[in-house]
């Protein structure tokens, strides 16, 4: 199976105040496309720092990250932009929709600003999303009028409305409950068994490896044996 | 862009509150704009047909040797300069088709001789032909009282009659008309019945050469200008020759008298015994006895033959209908320049020199005042703006990271700013309409004089028109986009990092 994301001798330094914090001190990854990998590590541990290193929103101190087969270091603003667009779907902590667009309308989003697909093709993507995660009575809902689980499943229909290779999830339970939360991951497992999309999602909670293909531990900056 | 505008929409009502200072600000802007435009407007148009198609015409034509160029108004310092056999200058005026009419005109200062030794007055006498007068300004006046001269004679503006009154004490008016009590001054109505009525003046022309005469001339008629009457009302109208007369204007050939034999006989003596000259006794005849009779007429210099062979000071000119007068005047201008012809042309705004000045005053001032409303327009939706964009980290970071490239955050804050400048802008022109509309229903009138330039002539009249529609919504959109550069660098500079929490 081929590699997706390839992370080689990766740094990532933080100035804060008048020192230099080491986030990341030479990781040295290689994630296979269509796994559900779950990075691990308490608060701190520099999972997040991974995570954006590999979703192309932070850049590496030093070191080699590829995604999809690209350099991500050789890549200016626009081509970065253009390759998350393509390539990478996002789940955030806190859900982060846009507030004044309905559910069906979030979806849309990245297809709309993608200007590949007819009104059409992108109503009838984010529809049949929006029914997957089973939201097909809240399409006209607006982020306010949802539940924490409700907008995070808006969410992860966003991040895989594009069809991307990877989708990356900093912590997606955090913010809800557990019963909410095992819904989430159940819905994340089940989409990457049936798209083959591959899941890296961040935690520092125990209970959901049992979702996880396969899990990376990582602490102070430094990849761990489980 | 069907995204973008659904999303600035919705924001609008989203953030009510920051859209309701924004839109307030651009609302009192454009409401005020097109107020000032349209007074501005209003002002120039009133102007303009009061001032060109009341007194002055489109340009004025003086002597190439005039320096200054407020000939019309200007009250003191040199007089203007004098124009010469303009019969000559007239075909090749006339030979570039630019006019309709051409009227030469004399003016200068004179004082009215108070003969009951009171006072005297002053007065700019406007030397016309009163025919061509008439004919290149038919709807200027109005006669109230007398007659309108034919061919000699003063005829004087209701203005005119209280400025003599203030400075002489004497009301004039025309002989066996009866007095119009309304248009007394407030002193010659306290004065009434018994006003002290005199039907004719005698004026003093000012010249430099010292060479002015007295002529006394009867008052025909007293008449009131449609529009700027207290202004128009300092000039006097006479007759040109007796305009020359007053001012000793006489070409060398107006000066050519006849000369009889015995006459000429003595002047080509060589004898320079002049004693020899006062040997006749018959120039030592007693003088006749009893009181020396009055002499009832003056033996007046004999003018030149064609009346455009004498003196004039400036000439009126209305262009042909279809010239542009910028054009117009540049197209003279270069004529004359190329020809050299001792003229030059002026615009009625140089011409008139207060006048002028006084319309480019209300305008910069207005302009002025515009500006600053914007500039703490443009301020405060800058630091508004700037705010909204900061709010919204999380909502433009996750934009920018689901793949929204910079160009569509700042489109999206352009076109949220612009829907902004556009409902309220909308608003604020329409409500400006509605009051212009509301003022013009009033009619509002003015006799004061600052007020009549202010107005443009005698009734508030302001316009808002296509013209002054684009120029405000120029400015509105320049507004929106100066007052966006900023909060779009904000807005742009929020990566997808800040929409996401760090370990």
């Amino acid at each position: 199976m081929a590699n997706i994301v390839e992370i080689a001798g990766l740094t990532k330094d933080y100035p804060l105040d008048k020192t230099i914090v080491h986030a990341l001190r030479g990781i040295d990854l290689n994630i296979p496309a269509g796994t559900l990998m779950s990075i691990m590590g308490p608060s701190g541990s520099g999972k997040t720092t991974l995570l954006n290193i590999i979703g192309c929103v932070d850049k590496p101190t030093a070191g080699s990250v590829k995604v999809a087969g690209i350099d991500i270091s050789s890549l200016n603003d626009r081509k970065i932009t253009d390759l998350r667009l393509h390539q990478i779907g996002f789940i955030f902590q806190t859900f982060n929709l846009i507030p004044v667009l309905n559910a069906l309308e979030n979806v849309e989003f990245p297809l709309q600003i993608m200007h590949k697909f007819t009104a059409g093709q992108v109503r009838s993507k984010a529809k049949k999303l929006l029914e997957a995660v089973g939201l097909a009575d809240y399409m006209h809902h607006r982020p306010a009028e949802l539940s924490g689980g409700q907008r995070q499943r808006v969410a992860i229909a966003r991040a895989l409305v594009t069809e991307p290779s990877l989708v990356l999830a900093d912590e997606p339970t955090a913010n809800l409950d557990s019963v909410t939360g095992a819904s989430i991951l159940d819905l994340m497992a089940e989409m990457n068994k049936s798209l083959g999309t591959t899941f890296i999602f961040s935690t520092h909670d125990s209970h959901v490896l049992k979702y996880a293909k396969s899990i990376v531990n990582i602490h102070d900056g430094l990849i761990v044996e489980g | 862009m069907t995204l973008i505008i659904k999303i600035a929409w919705r924001n609008m009502f989203r953030h009510r509150g920051k859209s309701l200072v924004i839109g307030t600000i651009l609302f009192l802007g454009a409401f005020l704009l097109t107020l000032g435009n349209s007074v501005i407007t209003g002002m120039e148009a009133g102007l303009d047909k009061s001032v060109v198609e009341g007194f002055t015409g489109d340009v004025i034509l003086v002597s190439k040797s005039q320096q200054d160029d407020n000939v019309i108004l200007g009250m003191m310092g040199k007089a203007v300069e004098n124009i010469s056999r303009f019969d000559t200058l007239r075909p090749s005026l006339e030979a570039t088709g630019l006019f309709r009419n051409l009227l030469p005109v004399g003016k200068n200062f004179a004082m009215a001789i108070n003969e009951q030794g009171g006072n005297a007055g002053y007065a700019f006498l406007f030397g016309v032909d009163f025919k061509e007068w008439r004919a290149m300004f038919p709807n200027s006046i109005q006669v109230i009282s007398g007659t309108f001269p034919d061919s000699t004679g003063l005829l004087m503006a209701t203005g005119g009659l209280e400025q003599l009154y203030t400075s002489m004490g004497i009301w004039f008016w025309p002989k066996g008309a009866p007095i119009d009590t309304s248009v007394l001054s407030k002193d010659a109505k306290e004065s009434y019945p018994q006003l002290n009525v005199q039907n004719d003046i005698v004026f003093m022309g000012f010249n430099e050469a010292n060479t002015s005469s007295d002529i006394r001339l009867p008052l025909q008629g007293v008449s009131r200008f449609k529009a700027l009457n207290k202004i128009w009302g300092h000039f006097l109208f006479v007759d040109i020759n007796s305009y020359r007369r007053c001012m000793g204007l006489f070409t060398d050939q107006d000066k050519a008298a006849p000369v009889n034999a015995q006459d000429q006989a003595l002047l080509n003596q060589n004898n320079t015994n002049l004693d020899a000259l006062f040997g006749d006794p018959s120039l030592l005849n007693s003088a006749p006895s009893g009181a020396p009779k009055k002499v009832e007429t003056v033996k007046q210099q004999p003018l030149a033959t064609s009346k455009e062979a004498g003196i004039y000071n400036m000439v009126l000119a209305r262009f042909a209908p279809g010239i542009n007068r910028t054009k117009g005047l540049d197209s003279l201008n270069h004529f004359l320049e190329k020809g050299n012809l001792p003229l030059r042309a002026l615009t009625w705004q140089k011409a008139s020199g207060p006048i002028g000045s006084m319309t480019v005053i209300i305008k910069v001032a207005l302009n002025v005042f515009v500006f600053f409303l914007f500039f703490v327009a443009i301020i405060i939706i800058i630091n508004t703006l700037s705010m909204a964009a900061m709010e919204r980290t999380s909502e433009i970071g996750m934009m920018r990271a689901v793949g929204a490239q910079k160009g569509f955050i700042s489109r999206m804050f352009l076109v949220e700013t612009a829907f902004l400048s556009s409902v309220f802008g909308a608003l604020g022109v329409l409500s400006g309409l509605g009051t212009v509309l509301f003022v013009q229903s009033l009619k509002l009138t003015t006799d004061n004089d600052i007020l009549q330039l202010f107005y443009g002539g005698d009734t508030f009249h302001p316009i808002f028109g296509f013209q002054d529609f684009l120029f405000t919504a120029g400015q509105l959109l320049l507004v929106t986009l100066i007052a966006s550069v900023y909060p779009v660098k904000v807005a742009q500079s929020i990566t997808p990092l800040d929409a996401i929490s760090r370990d």
